[in-house]
């Protein structure tokens, strides 16, 4: 199943810009995407319509890793999504240029949280994403029980209109 | 060296980026013929083309890759504009389809950009309501012959680059209620009206060169909204007032976050393929399956 992701490109700067905002103590930001979803006749298309960020307060303190987040964090991203239902994507930034690559705490942290979000949110698929300051990578869930998925194309709507999120 | 040699300052990765692109055309006639040819001509390597009609002889007069003998076998415009396609790039990808563009709405999802040759202010609503439902960038070609008294006429057009979180064609005043309940009521007796070559083929050419600053843009940022007037009596296009008053407006018809499918369900979705796969193990519709399908809907 091809999964295409569409983002508007002023939306898709902001989400970098947010990102890179230092914290108090966390040594990276992370924040939520909020899609809806459609049938395509070969998959999947996901647009893009929201962004939400994680506030300062719902960081927690973990020396071994570069973002803990708490319980109200994701209570907040999931009322987000909830009515209508969308689908929830985790994203963070790895920085630099080209195509990032999920760390495996990435990976191990998401197995655990993303099939959280199957239980209020039950018809949509969720994931995350990772962003570079021109690329991204992305995984999605099709059930919470499922492996996880690449995301096909990444498509920039605006100004250049780009696919596979090269920039 | 590659047959877009000519074309390289559009980028050096440009000849990809066009040939992976899905280009939409909705009506192919003598705006959406020019487009054919022209998106051909640069590398686009992907289109989706819809139209319901066959090439009648009024049509001859404008339609770019018809002949005489498409005439007399009754060609439909969406083979024309295909051999014309194919004619420049062998390896173009075509799905066509001999229908109205609503009842082939699936295709256009995949689109990248979705160009409208379409006459119908009905048609261009929806057409642009469906793009930014998808988040696809539209652009739109109307052109009128008007009769302005004794015996002179005005040839005028537009073109329209629209797309999510750009003035609408409502809000640039393409559409209104007034125009739609106009055409409604005239609906089946308001006749063939006045096309001709020329100007199909410049508002074609400006809707070509619209999308190609969008995806091959060559200066700057592109653009990613524009209304374009065409005054054929003048020989002049020129930006439309209207679009400078929403700079500093949002579009107040379409919201951003109304986009994508309401009704989607992935696990319908999953379902639908699953029995695509195994249609001979499929489940035999018993009161007792129904009724568990119930109870889950009912958890939703």
């Amino acid at each position: 199943m091809k999964v295409s992701l569409k983002i508007m490109r002023g939306l898709l700067e902001h989400v970098r810009q947010d990102l890179k905002r230092p914290h108090s103590f966390a040594y990276e930001r992370v924040g939520f995407l909020i899609a809806s979803a459609a049938g395509t006749p070969r998959g999947i298309l996901l647009t893009i319509c929201d962004y939400q960020p994680v506030d300062d307060e719902d960081y927690e303190r973990n020396e071994s890793v570069g973002a803990e987040i708490g319980s109200d964090a994701m209570r907040k991203a999931v009322q987000a999504a909830y009515r209508p239902q969308r689908t929830l994507l985790h994203v963070h930034t790895h920085g630099g240029l080209g195509r990032p690559e999920f760390s495996s705490v990435d990976l191990i942290s998401a197995e655990e949280f993303v099939p959280g979000f199957f239980y209020p949110v039950p018809k949509m698929p969720h994931g995350l994403l990772v962003l570079s300051d021109d690329d991204a990578s992305g995984l999605y869930w099709q059930q919470p029980e499922q492996k996880p998925e690449t995301i096909s194309d990444f498509i920039i709507v605006g100004g250049p209109y780009t696919r596979n999120w090269r920039t | 060296m590659s047959w877009l040699d000519r074309q390289s300052f559009l980028g050096n990765d440009s000849d990809e980026t066009l040939a992976a692109l899905t280009v939409g055309i909705v009506g192919l006639g003598g705006g959406g013929s020019h487009v054919a040819q022209q998106l051909a001509h640069v590398g686009v390597g992907n289109f989706v083309l819809l139209d319901p009609d066959i090439i009648t002889d009024t049509n001859l007069n404008r339609l770019v890759g018809a002949t005489f003998s498409d005439i007399q076998a009754g060609t439909y415009k969406v083979d024309i504009a295909q051999r014309v396609i194919v004619g420049v790039n062998p390896n173009a990808k075509i799905e066509k389809r001999i229908s109205l563009w609503q009842d082939a709405a699936e295709l256009l999802k995949e689109c990248d950009v979705i160009i409208g040759g379409v006459d119908k202010i009905r048609a261009k609503h929806e057409l642009d309501a469906f793009s930014r439902r998808f988040m696809i960038p539209y652009i739109d070609m109307g052109m009128d012959v008007t009769d302005t008294g004794g015996n002179n006429y005005l040839i005028s057009g537009q073109v329209i680059l629209t797309g999510p979180g750009e003035p609408c064609l409502q809000c640039l005043g393409i559409v209104n209620e007034g125009l739609l309940k106009e055409e409604a009521q005239t609906y089946g007796d308001a006749g063939s009206k006045p096309q001709v070559v020329w100007p199909n083929g410049l508002l074609a050419s400006t809707a070509v060169g619209l999308f190609m600053q969008l995806v091959t843009p060559w200066a700057g940022r592109p653009r990613t909204s524009a209304f374009l007037e065409y005054d054929g009596n003048r020989n002049s296009i020129v930006e439309a007032a209207a679009l400078s008053f929403f700079k500093t407006r949002q579009c107040s018809h379409y919201m951003i976050r109304d986009v994508g499918d309401p009704r989607f369900d992935m696990r319908k979705l999953l379902a639908k393929e699953q029995d695509v796969q195994t249609p001979n193990q499929k489940l035999p519709q018993s009161w007792w399956n129904r009724f568990i399908r119930w109870c889950s809907s009912q958890r939703d």
